[in-house]
C-alpha cells in the first residue's frame, strides 16, 4: 500500500505542476450555464476522460514490461511489486532504464529546463491549439473528449508515471499505478475550475519541487531494484521506508 | 455533395480523386481527398466557435475513450487479472465491453462505412471495405460469442483496429500537408480575396472579379492580389513566388508591382492593370494546379495495381480462413483471416509518388522553377543527353561590344558620336553601344535628322556634318571611301561569327568615310560553363543546337565547354535533330528560352524554357526556369532524380511491407491488432521517406562565378533594369 499512497502522493503534489498547462485548461472548460450541478459533471467528465487516457497509458506499458519479460521466457511476477523477491536480468535492465528516464524527468522539475522543453514541446503545440475549439463546445460528450485527448499531451510527469508503469512487469499493476497516479490529481484539477486562481505562484512553486522530490524517490527506488545486486524485498523496504 | 474528381484536395493539395469526398468547415464548402486530410485540416482549422472541427474532436475523443476502455479491460481479461476467484465477474465484464464497443464501432466506424458505401454504389471497392468488413466480423463474431459460455470476446480488436486506421490516416495527411506547404502560395491565386476600393467604400471580392483600373488596398503582411501599379504609399515587398529570389524590393508611388508579392512593411494602394485572373500568379496557380491534378505515369500503374489488389485480398482472405478453418478453432481461423483483410490495406501505395511529387514541385517552385507537366520531374530524371539552344540560352541574348578598329581617328571620339547617332535606332546593337559608351563615361554627342534605313544602318547630322553607321553595303551606296585595313578587319571577324558595322563622317563638308569597324558579339553566360560542367559531372551528354551561322556556335560552343554542337538548323531540322538523338540516347531534354524554339522544347521528352516572358498558358515546356536561372539547371535535374528515387523507394516499400506482412497474417504469426498498426506504420514510413526530400541542400550559385557575377552585375544594373522592365511589360499586356 505504501507504494500506492507514494503514487498518489506524487498525484497530488504532481497536480500543482498540472495547474501551469491542464489546470489553465480546467479553469477554461468553466461553468456550465445549467448551474452547480451541470457545471461538477463537466469537470468530473474532463477528469475522468483523463484518467481512462493514464490507465490505457498504464496497461499498456504493463503489459510492455509483462511482454519483454515473458518473450524472453522469464516468468513475471504477479501483484504486488517491489515485494516481490528476486528480479531477473530483463526486468532488470527495464527497471534501471524506468528508473533513469525517471530521474531524468524529475531533475526537470527542479529547474532543468532543457529537457523539460524537449520533453514538453515535442507536438504538443498543434494538439493544444486545436483542442482549445473543444472548450467552448456544449454538451456532456466534448469535456469527456477533452479530458481523453489531453491526456495525450505531453507532460514529463506522465511520462515519469508510465515509466513506473512499464517497470511493474505487470498489466494490473501498470494500470492500477497510473490509475492511483490520475486519482492523486484529481483534486487539485477538480479544485482549479473554481479556486484555481486564488493559489499563490510560490505554493504552486513548491508543489512542483515536491512532485520533483516524489518523482526522484520513486526513480531512485527503480533504478536501485536494477542494479543493487541481490536486490530482494530487503534492501528495498529499507529505501521505501526513507522515502 | 459529390466533388469533382479533378479538384484538388483543400488540406495536401493533393489531386481528390475517386475516393474524395466533401464536407462543410466553419461553414466552407471543402474538398477533401481522404479520410486523413478531412480530419487534419478540421483539426488545424479548428479555431472557430462550435465548429464542425471541434465537433469532430469530440467524436475522436468519444471514440479513443471507449476503445482505449476496452483495450483496457481485454488486456486485463487476457493477463488474467480475472481468473480465479474473480471469474464470476466476467459475464458483466463482457457485457460491459459490449457496451463500449457498440458505440464505439458506430463512431470510429461511420466515416469507413460511408466511403465503402459510396464507392460501392460506384462499383467499385477500396480498402476502407476491407477495414470495415475486418473490424465488422471481429465485433459479429465476439457479439455472438458472448452467448456462448467462455467464448473470447474480441471487441478489443474491433474497436483497435478503427482506431489505429484514423490515427494512421491523420498522421498520414498531417505529413502530406507539410510537403505541400511551399506549394501553398503559388495556390492561393485562386482563392484569394482583394480589397476593392469604390470611392468611400471597401469590398472583399475574389481576385478573378478584379479588372483592370480598379482600386485595390492591400495591408502590410498581405500578398498583393494582382499586378498593377502604387497610386498611394511606400513599402517594400517580396518577389519571391513569381521570381524565386527571396529579398526585399523598395516600392513607391508609380511603381509596378506584381500579383503574388508580399506587402511586407506599408499599406499601398494600387491600380490594377489587368484582370485579376490574367496575372502571371494566376497563370502560375493555374499552371501548378494542372501539374498536380493529372497523375504520372508511375502513379497510374501504382493506381491499377491497388485497384486490383482489393479483390485478391478478399479472396485470399476467404482461402485462409478456409484453410485454418480446417485445423484451427473456427476463432483462430478468423482471426487470422481478419489479420489478411487488414494488413493487405494497400494505403501507402496509393501514396508513394504523388506526395513526392508535391514536394519537388513545391521545392522547384520556391526557388522560381515551375514544373508544367506531372511526368516531367520523372522524365528529367531518366534523361541521358540535353540539348540547349545558343541564343538567350547559353548567351546572353544581347549583343555587346567586343572590337574597335578605327582608322585615323580616336576610339572615345567613335563612340561618343556613334552613341549620339544610336540613340534614335531600337536595334539590339543600339544598347550595346550605348552601354559601351556608357561604360568609358562618353557623353553622347548629339545627332540631327536621324533617318533609319532599313535592313541597311542609319544616318544624321552632328555639328553640320553628315555621320552614318551600317553596313559596308551602305557605305557603298552613300558612295564613302571604305578603308581596306577596315574591311579586312571586319571580314575577319564576320567570319568568325561576329556581327560588324561600320561607322563614319563627313570633315569639311568633303565626302564621308568609314573611319571605324565595330564588332559585336553575343557573350556567352558567365555561368553557362560551369553548368554545362555540372551538367556533365551529372553523367549527362551536352549538345548545342543552333539556328545561328557556324562561327558563331563554334565559338560560343568552345567557349562554354560543349564538344557537340550543329549550327544553321532551322526550327524543323532541330526537331529531326532531336529525333535522332532520341534514337540513340532515349529520352532526352531541350534547353531553350522559349520564344523562339517552342516546337523543339515541344518535341523533347522535357523541354525547359528558361526566363520565359511568354503567356504560360501558350508556354509549350515541361519546366519553365526563372530568368537568369540557367545555373538552377544541375540542382534541378539532382531534384528530379531525388524525387524519382524517392518514388521508387516508397513503392517498395509499401509494395514490400505489403507483402511480408500479407506472408505472416496469413501464416497467423500476426495479431489483427497489431497488423493495423503495421500498416498505419507503413503509410507512415511513405511519408516519412518522402519528408525526406525537404533535407536535401537548396541550389548554391556556383562560387567560381559569385565575384566575377558581382562585378558584371554592377556594370550590367541598368540593362538588367532594362530587361527586367520589358519583362513587366510582358507580364502586363494580357495576351
Amino acid at each position: 500500500m505504501t507504494y500506492y499512497a507514494l503514487l498518489f502522493l506524487a498525484g497530488f503534489a504532481g497536480s500543482f505542476h498540472c495547474i501551469g498547462m491542464c489546470g489553465g485548461f480546467a479553469c477554461g472548460l468553466g461553468a456550465d450555464p445549467r448551474g452547480a450541478r451541470a457545471t461538477s459533471v463537466r469537470h468530473v467528465l474532463y477528469n475522468t476522460g483523463r484518467l481512462a487516457t493514464y490507465c490505457f497509458l498504464g496497461t499498456l506499458a504493463g503489459g510492455l514490461g509483462q511482454a519483454i519479460c515473458s518473450s524472453l521466457g522469464l516468468r513475471s511476477n504477479q501483484g504486488t511489486p517491489f515485494l516481490s523477491a528476486s528480479l531477473d536480468v530483463g526486468q532488470r535492465a527495464l527497471a534501471v532504464m524506468a528508473g533513469l528516464l525517471m530521474i531524468i524527468m524529475a531533475l526537470s522539475f527542479f529547474g532543468l529546463r532543457g529537457w523539460h522543453r524537449a520533453t514538453s514541446s515535442f507536438g504538443g503545440s498543434t494538439l493544444v491549439n486545436s483542442l482549445r475549439s473543444l472548450l467552448r463546445t456544449p454538451g456532456h460528450a466534448a469535456p469527456l473528449a477533452f479530458g481523453v485527448l489531453n491526456g495525450f499531451l505531453p507532460c514529463p510527469l506522465v511520462y515519469a508515471m508510465v515509466a513506473q508503469a512499464a517497470s511493474t512487469f505487470d498489466v494490473l499493476s501498470g494500470c492500477l499505478t497510473m490509475a492511483v497516479f490520475g486519482l492523486g490529481t484529481f483534486p487539485a484539477m477538480l479544485a482549479m475550475g473554481g479556486l484555481g486562481r486564488l493559489l499563490a505562484p510560490r505554493w504552486r512553486q513548491s508543489g512542483v519541487r515536491l512532485a520533483g522530490g516524489f518523482i526522484l524517490a520513486l526513480g531512485l527506488i527503480t533504478l536501485s531494484r536494477g542494479v543493487v545486486p541481490m536486490a530482494g524485498g530487503h534492501g528495498l523496504h529499507h529505501l521505501w521506508h526513507i522515502a | 455533395m459529390t466533388p469533382r474528381p479533378d479538384a484538388l484536395c483543400r488540406h495536401c493539395l493533393l489531386p481528390v480523386g475517386r475516393r474524395g469526398f466533401a464536407r462543410t468547415v466553419n461553414g466552407e464548402g471543402c474538398q477533401f481527398c481522404c479520410y486523413g486530410c478531412c480530419i487534419a485540416h478540421q483539426v488545424k482549422s479548428g479555431s472557430g466557435d462550435a465548429s464542425e472541427a471541434a465537433w469532430f474532436l469530440v467524436r475522436l475523443g468519444v471514440g479513443s475513450f471507449l476503445s482505449m476502455n476496452i483495450m483496457l479491460f481485454s488486456l486485463l481479461v487476457y493477463a488474467g487479472a480475472f481468473a480465479g476467484a474473480d471469474r464470476r465477474v466476467l459475464p458483466t465484464i463482457q457485457l460491459l465491453l459490449w457496451g463500449l464497443a457498440t458505440p464505439a464501432v458506430v463512431i470510429l466506424g461511420e466515416p469507413f462505412l460511408r466511403e465503402t458505401w459510396v464507392q460501392a454504389r460506384h462499383g467499385r471497392l477500396t480498402s476502407s471495405a476491407l477495414i470495415v468488413l475486418g473490424s465488422l466480423a471481429a465485433y459479429a463474431y465476439s457479439t455472438l460469442a458472448m452467448f456462448q459460455p467462455g467464448g473470447h470476446l474480441y471487441f478489443d480488436t474491433a474497436s483497435m483496429v478503427l482506431m489505429l486506421f484514423t490515427l494512421g490516416r491523420y498522421l498520414e495527411a498531417a505529413g502530406r500537408a507539410r510537403a505541400s506547404r511551399d506549394l501553398a502560395p503559388l495556390l492561393a491565386a485562386e482563392s484569394e480575396l482583394a480589397t476593392v476600393v469604390e470611392g468611400v467604400q471597401e469590398q472583399r471580392r475574389p481576385v478573378r472579379e478584379v479588372r483592370a483600373g480598379m482600386l485595390i488596398r492591400v495591408m502590410p503582411g498581405e500578398r498583393i492580389p494582382v499586378d498593377g501599379l502604387i497610386v498611394e504609399g511606400r513599402s517594400h515587398t517580396d518577389e519571391a513566388v513569381i521570381t524565386g529570389e527571396s529579398r526585399q524590393v523598395a516600392k513607391g508611388i508609380g511603381a509596378a508591382v506584381l500579383a503574388g508579392s508580399i506587402n511586407l512593411d506599408g499599406p499601398l494602394l494600387i491600380r490594377s492593370s489587368g484582370a485579376g485572373g490574367e496575372s502571371r500568379w494566376a497563370q502560375i496557380c493555374r499552371s501548378v494546379r494542372d501539374a498536380l491534378r493529372q497523375s504520372s505515369r508511375t502513379q497510374r500503374i501504382a493506381d491499377r495495381l491497388v485497384g486490383a489488389f482489393v479483390p485478391i485480398v478478399l479472396a485470399l482472405a476467404a482461402l485462409t480462413l478456409v484453410y485454418w478453418g480446417q485445423r484451427l478453432p473456427l476463432e483462430q481461423a478468423m482471426l487470422t483471416a481478419l489479420s489478411v483483410l487488414v494488413v493487405a490495406c494497400p494505403c501507402a501505395v496509393g501514396l508513394a509518388a504523388p506526395m513526392a511529387h508535391s514536394l519537388g514541385i513545391g521545392q522547384l517552385a520556391r526557388h522560381g522553377c515551375l514544373v508544367r507537366s506531372p511526368g516531367a520531374l520523372e522524365a528529367l530524371a531518366g534523361t541521358r543527353l540535353i540539348a540547349f539552344d545558343k541564343t538567350g540560352t547559353l548567351t546572353l541574348g544581347r549583343p555587346k561590344l567586343v572590337d574597335v578598329t578605327s582608322d585615323g581617328v580616336g576610339e572615345e571620339e567613335v563612340l561618343a558620336r556613334l552613341a549620339g547617332l544610336e540613340r534614335h535606332s531600337e536595334h539590339g546593337l543600339a544598347h550595346a553601344i550605348a552601354m559601351a559608351a556608357m561604360v568609358r563615361g562618353l557623353d553622347p554627342i548629339v545627332a540631327e535628322d536621324v533617318q533609319i534605313v532599313p535592313g541597311r544602318g542609319l544616318r544624321g547630322v552632328v555639328h553640320g556634318e553628315a555621320v552614318a553607321a551600317g553596313s559596308a553595303a551602305f557605305m557603298y551606296e552613300l558612295g564613302w571611301q571604305l578603308p581596306s585595313a577596315l574591311s579586312v578587319r571586319a571580314e575577319e571577324m564576320a567570319s568568325s561569327g561576329h556581327s560588324v558595322v561600320f561607322f563614319g563622317w563627313s570633315e569639311n563638308a568633303s565626302a564621308g568615310r568609314a573611319r571605324a569597324a565595330l564588332s559585336f558579339d553575343d557573350t556567352p553566360l558567365p555561368e553557362a560553363g560551369a553548368t554545362i560542367d555540372a551538367l556533365r559531372s551529372l553523367g549527362l551528354r551536352v549538345t548545342l543546337l543552333s539556328g545561328d551561322h557556324a562561327g558563331a556556335a563554334a565559338r560560343v560552343a568552345a567557349t562554354v565547354g560543349v564538344d557537340e554542337w550543329q549550327a544553321g538548323l532551322l526550327p524543323e531540322a532541330k526537331r529531326a535533330a532531336l529525333d535522332r538523338y532520341r534514337s540513340h540516347h532515349g529520352a532526352i531534354a531541350m534547353v531553350g528560352d522559349g520564344l523562339n524554339d517552342g516546337p523543339g522544347l515541344a518535341c523533347a521528352d522535357v523541354g525547359i524554357a528558361v526566363g520565359s516572358a511568354t503567356d504560360l498558358a501558350r508556354e509549350t515546356a515541361d519546366l519553365v526556369l526563372p530568368v537568369d536561372g540557367l545555373w538552377l539547371l544541375p540542382w534541378v535535374v539532382g531534384r528530379a532524380r531525388a524525387v524519382r528515387s524517392t518514388i521508387l523507394a516508397n513503392l517498395a516499400w509499401a509494395f514490400g511491407y505489403n507483402l511480408i506482412a500479407l506472408t505472416c497474417a496469413v501464416l497467423g504469426l500476426l495479431q489483427p491488432i497489431l497488423a493495423a498498426a503495421v500498416m498505419a506504420g507503413s503509410s507512415l514510413l511513405v511519408v516519412l521517406n518522402s519528408l525526406r526530400l525537404e533535407r536535401l541542400p537548396g541550389p548554391s550559385y556556383p562560387s567560381s562565378l559569385q565575384s566575377s557575377a558581382a562585378a558584371q552585375a554592377a556594370s550590367e544594373l541598368p540593362l538588367r533594369e532594362q530587361g527586367q522592365r520589358r519583362e513587366l511589360a510582358l507580364l502586363k499586356a494580357p495576351s
